[in-house]
């Protein structure tokens, strides 16, 4: 199957081939007999440029191109799903020190139980319960949490 | 250290309370994670590695280790009572699994399983231990050039092996490779592709990658397409099969064990592939293929056993020369190297009670298996109702607090996230995430090989062609190049023309 759209990772393929061999070549290839940091990351940097352009010639080839986007469409009903996921996990990366473990792993487990499911009741009991035992479950395991507004308690 | 006492060395060791508390942990959390879709063994491992740092190397690499072969025993509950596979490995038990449960025969397709996954999975240990020590052996007069060759014939052999488009699973491993070099250039000291971020001069690390490739990404592709489940509604009785059952599962049992050992041996998702191995053979050489996809028992044994199997010949590379054959070895050696173990030749005699611990491990967590999955099948049947919408904020917050706890350094988990949406977009573009992730752990590795040689022969390309393995293995690597590149090129001409 052949989608339109597939055609654009390997154009980002052949661009991150390029700005690799660039970055490689500044870091110095030096030679066969002391190969320098830049030599391993160029040389995969051209292969990866030479392969895209040659998966993007037979890509073009191709007689046979599908309008539609079934994944695209069949993904288009859920969508803000997955924004709202991705939100809130950059948010927990934003808000984990300075609000601390407890208060900030219990918003962002209201938000994601509450992305598949709508009774308050429910999520608040869940969010709740959960932060506490992961607290306790893996304060126990040794890992150490930041404290963040609930320092002083 | 010969057989025997090593055997009792790891007796010794993984009967110890700890151990045997976190292998059962292991191949209670494979289990689970196997009977439940949307997150795998990978996923798991990788969530839970963080944890591990805390621990003994033997009681962590116990517990990853009953992860992964706990996960194949699981995956055939989903399967033949959902006809959903609960993990990849799974797939082929869809077929006669669900329809005997159809017919009324949970119990034996479900029996069949574990007892076949159990013959396959000791097999698989005894040929391992067997296997290991020649190959240890040997592999202690590789040097850098036969090592490079080594991991490059692995790369070769894991785009062979890929699912999808050739070209795809090359690109693939470019990029892992790729990735892998970030980070302070061992040989140099020069920091690389860091951008002046001091959370990346020591490269960027295995489990946020692996986390966010296959846990985030796992949990945003199911976010848009809702898994449903529709338990059969079954009484599960007769577990233990009849004698006829046992008849006509023997032969496969037996097949799958070897196939699966073998296959597992090799680089590339052993497990899956030996399945779909067992299960075509099956229907090749039996009298009656035509039973098979209405419920034939045999078509549950072979795969099953088969892919147990191939969990044990797994380990054989990684123990013997330290080269990771898929993502969960590579987890492995990630877990390994975090204590400073090197897996490796050296690996039986520097440290014996991590690897007779882990074969021994192997074997009393698949009796556990045994047990946990045909007297309490109950339990893995309850556990299926768990809705989705209470899963997957808990997966997300394993995935959380497990890349926090790496470092205790946010970063690690924006680096996941960020992993996370790439290994969703790619798998939307239908890339495999395999081949990038395992490539990204012996990326260094084959650099590191590949430098030495060089340094070593004075700047002569001809070092790899000159020492008779290396020379015979990446002429089997151009072979296989050569015929994938040709069936594709084949391929790809036939659409242009048609």
């Amino acid at each position: 199957m052949k989608h339109k759209y597939h055609v654009i990772p390997i154009f980002f393929w052949i661009g991150l081939g390029l700005l690799v061999m660039i970055l490689s070549y500044r870091l110095g290839l030096g030679g066969l007999r002391n190969p320098g940091p830049g030599l391993m990351p160029f040389l995969l940097g051209f292969f990866l440029c030479v392969i895209a352009v040659y998966f993007l010639l037979t890509f073009l080839s191709r007689k046979q191109t599908l309008e539609g986007t079934a994944h695209a469409e069949q993904g288009r009903i859920h969508v803000w799903r997955l924004w709202l996921v991705l939100a809130s996990l950059f948010a927990y990366a934003l808000l984990l020190e300075p609000l601390g473990f407890l208060i900030t792993t219990f918003l962002v487990l209201l938000i994601l139980f509450g992305t598949l499911d709508n009774r308050w009741s429910t999520m608040l009991i869940a969010s709740l319960l959960t932060a506490l035992i992961a607290y306790c479950l893996f304060n126990y395991l040794g890992v150490q949490f930041p404290k963040g507004i609930l320092r002083g308690f | 250290m010969d057989v025997f006492s090593g055997i009792l060395t790891g007796f010794q060791t993984v009967l110890d309370p700890v151990n045997l508390l976190f292998c059962f942990g292991g191949v209670f959390i494979g289990t689970l994670v196997g009977v439940l879709p949307g997150i795998g063994p990978v996923g798991a491992m990788s969530i839970l590695l963080p944890t591990t740092y805390g621990l003994s190397p033997v009681s962590s690499i116990i517990m990853l280790a009953g992860i992964f072969y706990g996960a194949m025993y699981g995956g055939s509950t989903t399967s033949i009572l959902v006809n959903i596979p609960g993990e990849a490995a799974s797939v082929v038990t869809c077929l006669d699994g669900y329809q005997m449960a159809r017919k009324g025969r949970a119990g034996p397709a479900l029996g069949i399983s574990a007892l076949g996954s159990f013959i396959g999975g000791t097999f698989s240990i005894f040929a391992l231990v067997f296997l290991v020590f020649p190959l240890a052996q040997t592999a202690l007069k590789f040097g850098p050039p036969e090592y490079f060759s080594i991991i490059f014939m692995s790369m070769i052999i894991l785009t062979y092996m890929a699912a999808g488009s050739f070209v795809k699973a090359i690109l693939m491993v470019l990029i892992g490779l790729i990735l892998g070099t970030v980070g302070i250039d061992s040989v140099s000291g020069v920091a690389r592709f860091s951008f002046g971020s001091t959370s990346l001069l020591d490269g960027m690390g295995l489990v946020p990658v692996a986390m966010g490739l296959f846990g985030i990404a796992e949990v945003l592709s199911n976010l848009e397409v809702e898994i449903k489940r529709s338990i059969l509604e079954t009484r599960i009785k007769h577990l233990l099969p009849t004698l006829q059952d046992w008849r006509r599962s023997i032969g496969p049992i037996i097949r799958g064990s070897f196939i699966g050992f073998f296959l597992g041996i090799l680089p590339g998702p052993s497990p899956v592939v030996s399945s779909f191995l067992s299960y075509s053979i099956e229907k090749k050489i039996s009298r009656d293929p035509g039973a098979f996809g209405q419920g034939a028992i045999e078509g549950v044994a072979g795969p099953e056993t088969a892919n147990n199997a191939a969990t044990g010949g797994s380990f054989v590379p990684l123990l013997a020369l330290g080269i990771p054959p898929n993502v969960s070895m590579g987890l492995l050696l990630g877990a390994l190297m975090i204590h400073n173990i090197i897996p490796g030749p050296l690996l039986i005699t520097q440290h014996p009670n991590v690897f007779w611990g882990l074969i021994t491990s192997m074997y009393v967590g698949n009796i556990m298996l045994v047990l946990l999955n045909l007297p309490l099948i109950g339990i893995w049947v309850k556990v299926l109702k768990i809705p989705y919408r209470l899963l997957m904020p808990l997966i997300l917050l394993c995935c959380l607090i497990g890349a926090y706890s790496i470092s205790n350094n946010v970063v690690d988990i924006v680096i996941m996230v960020i992993f996370g949406i790439v290994g969703y977009i790619l798998r939307k573009f239908d890339y495999e995430m395999a081949p990038l992730i395992l490539a990204f752990v012996l990326g260094p590795m084959l650099e590191k090989h590949f430098r030495t040689s060089l340094i070593m022969s004075d700047g002569n390309l001809l070092i790899f062609l000159e020492r008779p393995i290396s020379c015979v293995t990446l002429i089997i690597s151009a072979l296989l190049l050569i015929s994938t590149g040709f069936s594709y090129y084949r391929k790809m001409k036939g659409r242009v023309i048609t």
